[in-house]
């Protein structure tokens, strides 16, 4: 699903050149290789399996959530769904189950916005630095850095979170009763009592850890997109007496746009789709948020906290499956959106 | 979800038909063939009953097998008041309950069965209510925990129960499919006037885990939570209980919960048509022995002594 855009493509390409070419001497020497030319065909199939391999997953994988969830789907009470927070799926005995899930989508894009307001503006600063700025060592030690914060299971960052962030969160948003500190995060939403945070596992601690999560991606994609930016572009730029800042800000950025846009979106499906560090970093409460940091619930951290004691085939067992669709619709029409912008660089680059 | 039910219920007849197959022959082969080696009749003993004593009643069943190999007790789950039902038309030999028989349904058995109903206490159960050392207040009733926790509650700070304290109440629960969530509902969310069960408010904090709760008062001067007393911890604070404001709260403990005086307290029972007999009375004395005892405070709840 997190389809990597073309600009990923150079890299992997240039890794794979010398292979052939290694080969191709080895080959002419000994010539009674014909159990490879036999193998040919079938390799070639089974590459062009690999390839199609991926497409035939993605509907599998839509084929599955559907049909778990399609009992349910003309059942539902749709606006209900969307319009009231009362998630109440195990009633008492003799109560209707209550599946409003207005408050669980609230989580999901409040969580992601504020990961985007901070992994945005940071993600597109290191990018620049990377791909403008920094030279020689430092450069590939950053790229490398980055790299490997992408590699951190998210398990972990929930955890780093729920232990380390979540505790920091806390003692900052604190005030004893009447303080002026207090009344500061209450007038700015900051908190939502005069004491502050109710619980160091909240919006604004995920927010920071679906920041953390995203950015990786938010700069190799954009260091991508800034390089592609011919160099005439900068020369012509510096040429006409403006200052590197100058042209970043009015030449890079303008001819980078879509690209930058893509690797920002990109960063957004990985913060809406994200399940573990959400699940213990945001506080799991089922409410609207009226202040930074509230604790929320994801539809994500739903899906993974309550689909183990489901009865399977019951109301809630599908109506998990319906929030899975809700989950995949919007993450695959941000991917598709993302994969058309890319597709825009590219047409406005040939012309 | 009916489907499965059938499928499932056909395999269970299936194997159940299966199974007493094999012990007929199993039996026949033992009796002509050593009769030196004298085996145990295989013998099953049916429980079923409260959700929330499955664990409970599973945990008895496995261990009593080393007990007494030759005795498979069946654990079931599916509510108290199945239990009894099934207690009636004779499909089960033990029916768990987390409250007490009702007249009518004692009659009902007696009626049907002809026999008179057994009672056994096996266990308490108990729930602490928690907060903040931070917190003056250190005592509250039935009627405002109700106001607190449950839907359409109308309190939601701290100085309406007690003026010396004052902020927003920040509600630490469990997850939607714990027994201790559906035992707090039972027990302080009350009924609507409709006399349905009132169900728990929204923006609750649902965690994982009652150690989790008890984690999360500790650090909230405005915490409020509840757990199993077992979870008490030097940084938390329980509230003592008391039935209606004014009167006097009972502090939780072993005693308050085995005397039934601390009002978030219930026994839990074991119900039989008639005495029991047989291995159903082995089983039954052994669970209320120390060893049976033993896995009562191992599964969270209060033993008898």
């Amino acid at each position: 699903m997190s389809s990597r855009p073309a600009g990923k493509i150079p890299d992997g390409a240039a890794f794979l050149t010398p292979t052939p070419s290694m080969h191709a001497p080895a080959a002419s020497h000994r010539k009674p290789f014909r159990l490879l030319d036999a193998l040919e065909k079938p390799i070639e199939w089974i590459i062009r399996a690999c390839g199609w391999s991926s497409i035939v997953c993605i509907v599998a994988i839509f084929v599955f959530i559907f049909k778990e969830a399609a009992p349910e789907v003309p059942k539902l009470d749709w606006i209900y769904f969307f319009t009231s927070s009362r998630w109440i799926p195990n009633p008492a005995p003799g109560n209707e189950a209550s599946f409003g899930a207005l408050a669980l989508l609230v989580g999901t894009f409040s969580v992601t916005a504020i990961a985007l307001l901070l992994a945005v503006p940071i993600g597109l600063g290191a990018a620049v630095y990377i791909s403008e700025f920094a030279k020689g060592k430092v450069k590939e030690t950053l790229k490398i850095v980055i790299e490997l914060l992408a590699a951190i299971p998210s398990i972990v960052w929930g955890f780093i979170g729920l232990m380390v962030l979540g505790p920091i969160v806390k003692s900052v948003f604190t005030a004893a009763p009447g303080s002026a500190w207090g009344h500061i995060m209450m007038t700015l939403h900051l908190a939502s009592a005069d004491t502050g945070a109710a619980q160091g596992t909240n919006l604004l601690t995920g927010g920071i850890i679906l920041a953390l999560m995203s950015v990786p991606i938010i700069v190799s994609l954009s260091e991508d997109a800034l390089r592609a930016v011919p160099d005439s572009f900068r020369e012509a730029s510096l040429a006409l007496g403006a200052n590197p800042w100058e042209t970043v800000r009015r030449v890079l950025f303008p001819a980078a746009r879509n690209g930058l846009l893509a690797a920002c979106m990109l960063g957004m499906g990985r913060a809406v789709g994200e399940t573990m560090a959400v699940l213990l970093a945001t506080g799991h409460n089922n409410r609207i948020p009226a202040a930074l940091t509230d604790p929320v619930r994801t539809m994500t951290a739903t899906i993974a906290a309550e689909m183990g004691e489901t009865v399977h085939g019951d109301a809630h067992y599908r109506v998990l499956f319906i929030l899975g669709i809700v989950l995949f619709v919007i993450t695959c029409s941000i991917n598709v959106a993302a994969d058309l912008i890319i597709k825009g660089v590219k047409k406005s680059n040939n012309a | 979800m009916n489907k499965s039910l059938i499928t499932f219920s056909a395999a269970t007849i299936a194997a159940v038909f299966a199974f007493s197959g094999c012990g007929k022959k199993g039996e026949d082969s033992g009796g002509s063939g050593t009769p030196d080696a004298p085996k145990k009749k295989m013998v099953e003993i049916r429980a079923k009953g409260s959700d929330t004593m499955i664990q409970l009643a599973t945990a008895w069943a496995e261990d009593y097998r080393k007990v007494a190999p030759n005795v498979m007790v069946n654990a079931n789950g599916g509510g108290s008041g199945t239990g009894i039902a099934s207690l009636q038309n004779g499909t089960t030999d033990i029916c768990n309950a987390s409250r007490e028989i009702k007249p009518e349904e004692k009659a009902k058995v007696k009626e049907v069965t002809g026999k008179e109903v057994k009672e056994f206490v096996v266990a308490y159960d108990a729930l602490a209510i928690y907060s903040n050392p931070a917190n003056p207040i250190k005592e509250i009733s039935i009627e405002e925990l109700r106001e607190i926790w449950a839907e359409g509650g109308t309190i939601t700070t701290w100085d309406v129960i007690n003026p010396a304290f004052t902020g927003k109440i920040s509600l630490f629960g469990r997850q939607n499919n714990s027994g201790t969530y559906d035992y707090l509902r039972e027990h302080v969310c009350g009924k609507t006037a409709e006399g349905k069960q009132r169900e728990f408010r929204g923006g609750i904090s649902e965690m994982n885990g009652s150690a989790e709760v008890v984690e999360n008062v500790a650090k909230t001067p405005t915490g409020l939570g509840y757990s199993g007393m077992g979870y008490k911890t030097p940084t938390v604070n329980w509230l003592k209980i008391s039935k209606k404001k004014g009167e006097a709260g009972v502090e939780p403990g072993i005693e308050a919960a085995r005397s039934g005086s601390y009002p978030i307290s219930r026994k839990l029972y074991i119900y039989t048509a008639g005495e029991p007999t047989g291995e159903t009375k082995a089983f039954i004395d052994w669970i209320l022995s120390d060893e049976g005892q033993k896995i009562v405070a191992k599964e969270g709840f209060v033993s008898l002594k």
